[in-house]
């Protein structure tokens, strides 16, 4: 279902929990934002758990001072009250809690999008309804391309090394080696991206013609009801979540 | 009618070159006509090619003389991107040049710059796909996860997708498969087509083509002509320029009293007197090398790639001293993970390797280079004091020792990264993935008889290939792969003989079947 949702409105629906996540300095509200986004993630595109702790660990260590200052010291950072103070939290909640679950709720919020989106169509919706130039686009694509491109280089590289210097392939390169590989790599992309460069030219990209596009699958009404519900929710948790405080 | 293209005296020099790299130049090519360009590496074909679009100098730095027109059209009097309705170009290498994220999009794009009504566009991409025989069901695919191959094949259909009326390609089959790249041959330059094909390797595509340019290592048209009159009349020189030649020609040229050349193959060997077998022969198969202790040892093996799935199961084989072997497959057999848990740089998943390390020469030369110099790299393998400019010259790298490594040509790039496995005697066992990928017939030749004396000195080699013929020429056993398993591993020659085999592998008999035919025939 997330899988056939419309990138562009499904990025229309992310954004606006993102913001009101940011907007709003409430610990029940970042609780609920999170947990609903990695259950939909669990059970909507069926992410197994293991991946949904793994993807919760880069945002956790990100809030992870907010939560150990506010749990373990019984104290605050000036920054986590400075916010508190500057977005109406209310004083009987630990402010550096809310900043740890608000990290985790936009994280995984975030996560849903990327994951549940296939980055070509997201690309293409951007150029063609957005009016992402098509120069840029496709650069955005070659990028994509070119991470697990990058990796299988640096992979070569590291046996090539390996061989000279008569060691088994280690499974994470030390610090010396990840050094000894910034240079080769980099030639090795920006060679790659002049390459790219030169083929997209004589293809035509850039020529005096006005562009057309493949046709992509257009918003339906599923896509449309999706996103009001999702944007009801939202105004239901706001409406409940001002109601208390009030 | 005006020609397709007209190249009149041009001449063509890269920003910072002291000299041409290619030209004073001139020929033309006529609309429904396939020309086969050929010339040793370094002698300006891509780049010929690049400025026929404009793209040399717009895009790529550089100078240009002479006049290039385009269906009687000044080349200047538009942007590159605006000839992509005229000129088609398929570039060497698919997986660096191609720009969609899925096949669908990849096979679009062409016609999406040209302004091709998006109502259209479907249909397009679909009969793109069944002309280039690429499979309905690989239009969501990501090209990403496509071998290379795969991605070629892709390419193809993107290609014949943007209609254009000109096909310049440049080495367009060198990473496929024999029965891929036979297909993409037949595809490419169908009759009626209008294209220029840069290709090594002549052979298989002579019969496609209607005339043949060979550059010479001056950058000039050397000769012109029909394909097989070419050949027939100028081997010895096409040779001297280091083109690779058909074998019928080569053998011709070693054997001239036995083989005729205006004759195919099949049919010049019916003549020959069975006496006559040791010369053929010899000419054909390396000469025997004693081989010696076993080297490494694969049993039961597992062999999947780094941090991936296992690709090959149950894999047993032997590698002895002074034995070449031909690792064979289609694209995406796993012959490169074979090769680096032969030389123990990936320890098998499961069964055991036993044996020394040895080292594997990367299909991309450039992953052994960490100097700022030739010499450079060549002083961690020297110990002898003067040991350096005997390297330098044993590998005919002499006149380019103070160059950038990444500066070189394919060719010397290639025997900088194997003179630095072969000069140090860390490694007895050596393993040279897709070693000839890029070489031009001379560098080939002299690669081939190099492998033959590391083997004669005791090394271990085994060779990756997509070569038939290279494989047959250096190697006496062969282990082919289909499956995710050892198809096959036996004498190279059997093999060779075995088309139904090898036909369900995807790959294709080499040209010097015939000879092996015979030579089987004649009791030999």
């Amino acid at each position: 279902m997330l899988r056939a949702f419309h990138p562009l409105l499904k990025l229309a629906l992310c954004l606006a929990w993102i913001v009101a996540s940011l907007a709003i300095f409430d610990l029940s509200f970042q609780i609920a934002v999170f947990a609903g986004a990695t259950l939909l993630l669990a059970l909507g595109a069926r992410v197994p758990l293991r991946h949904l702790l793994l993807l919760m660990v880069p945002f956790a260590l990100f809030g992870f001072g907010f939560l150990t200052t506010s749990l373990l010291f019984r104290a605050e950072s000036g920054f986590a009250v400075q916010m508190a103070q500057e977005q109406g939290g209310a004083p009987d909640v630990a402010p550096g809690l809310v900043l740890f679950f608000r990290v985790l709720a936009c994280g995984m919020t975030s996560a849903m999008f990327a994951l549940t989106t296939d980055p070509g169509q997201f690309v293409r919706a951007l150029m063609q309804h957005l009016r992402l130039p098509a120069s840029v686009g496709f650069a955005l694509m070659q990028a994509m391309h070119m991470v697990p491109d990058l990796r299988a280089e640096m992979l070569q590289l590291r046996m090539a090394r390996a061989i000279r210097l008569g060691r088994p392939l280690r499974r994470v390169p030390a610090p010396g080696e990840v050094i000894a590989l910034a240079i080769p790599l980099l030639a090795y992309a920006i060679r790659r991206a002049s390459r790219a460069a030169l083929s997209f030219e004589a293809r035509g990209l850039g020529s005096h013609a006005e562009r057309s596009y493949l046709p992509q699958a257009r918003a339906g009404w599923a896509d449309w009801a999706g996103l009001t519900l999702g944007l009801a929710v939202l105004a239901a948790a706001l409406a409940i979540g001002r109601g208390p405080a009030g | 009618m005006p020609d397709a293209l007209s190249y009149d005296r041009v001449s063509l020099r890269h920003d910072a070159a002291s000299v041409d790299a290619v030209g004073p130049i001139s020929f033309n090519l006529r609309v429904g006509e396939r020309v086969l360009l050929m010339g040793a590496s370094g002698v300006g074909k891509s780049t010929l090619l690049h400025a026929a679009t404009g793209l040399f100098p717009q895009s790529i730095p550089g100078d240009r003389r002479g006049a290039i027109s385009l269906h009687g059209c000044p080349v200047e009097s538009r942007t590159p991107a605006d000839w992509a309705d005229t000129c088609g170009y398929l570039f060497q290498d698919a997986g660096q040049t191609l720009a969609g994220f899925a096949v669908r999009d990849e096979i679009a794009f062409g016609p999406e710059n040209l302004g091709v009504a998006a109502a259209r566009l479907p249909e397009i991409v679909a009969k793109a796909m069944r002309r280039a025989g690429v499979p309905q069901t690989w239009a969501d695919r990501r090209i990403n996860m496509l071998s290379g191959g795969e991605r070629q094949c892709v390419a193809l259909a993107a290609l014949l997708a943007q209609a254009a009326a000109i096909t310049l390609a440049d080495e367009p089959a060198a990473s496929l498969a024999p029965e891929a790249a036979r297909r993409m041959t037949a595809r490419l330059l169908a009759p009626g087509r209008t294209a220029i094909v840069v290709e090594h390797k002549p052979g298989p595509i002579l019969d496609h083509v209607d005339r043949c340019i060979a550059l010479g290592r001056d950058g000039r048209v050397m000769v012109e002509g029909a394909p097989r009159d070419v050949m027939r009349r100028h081997g010895p020189m096409l040779a001297e320029a280091g083109i690779a030649l058909p074998l019928a020609t080569r053998l011709h040229a070693a054997l001239p009293d036995l083989i005729d050349p205006r004759l195919p193959l099949r049919e010049a060997l019916i003549g020959v007197a069975p006496k006559a077998r040791h010369r053929l022969q010899d000419a054909l198969l390396p000469a025997p090398i004693r081989t010696g202790e076993v080297l490494a040892t694969l049993d039961g093996a597992a062999c999947a790639p780094p941090f991936g799935p296992v690709v090959l199961r149950d894999v047993s084989l032997t590698l002895h001293a002074g034995e070449v072997v031909a690792i064979l497959g289609a694209n995406g057999a796993g012959k490169s993970t074979l090769a680096a848990c032969l030389a123990g740089l990936l320890p098998p998943r499961a069964g055991r390797r036993t044996g020394p390390a040895g080292a594997v020469a990367f299909q991309n030369p450039e992953a052994h280079f960490s100097r700022d110099s030739v010499r450079a790299e060549l002083e961690c393998t020297a110990t002898a004091p003067d040991g350096v400019a005997q390297i330098l010259n044993r590998w005919s790298l002499d006149r380019v020792a103070d160059q950038h490594p990444f500066t070189l040509s394919q060719g010397q790039k290639r025997r900088l990264a194997l003179a630095l496995l072969a000069e140090s005697d860390r490694w007895p066992l050596l393993i040279l993935d897709e070693p000839t990928a890029g070489l031009d017939g001379a560098s080939e030749a002299a690669l081939a008889q190099r492998i033959r004396a590391l083997a004669g000195e005791g090394r271990g080699i085994a060779v990756i290939t997509h070569d038939m013929d290279f494989a047959l020429s250096v190697a006496e056993r062969a282990v082919l792969l289909h499956g995710g398993t050892v198809q096959f591993d036996g004498a190279c020659r059997a093999l060779m003989r075995d088309p139904a085999r090898l036909a369900a592998a995807g790959l294709l008999p080499p040209e010097a079947a015939p000879v092996l035919d015979w030579l089987e025939t004649a009791g030999c």
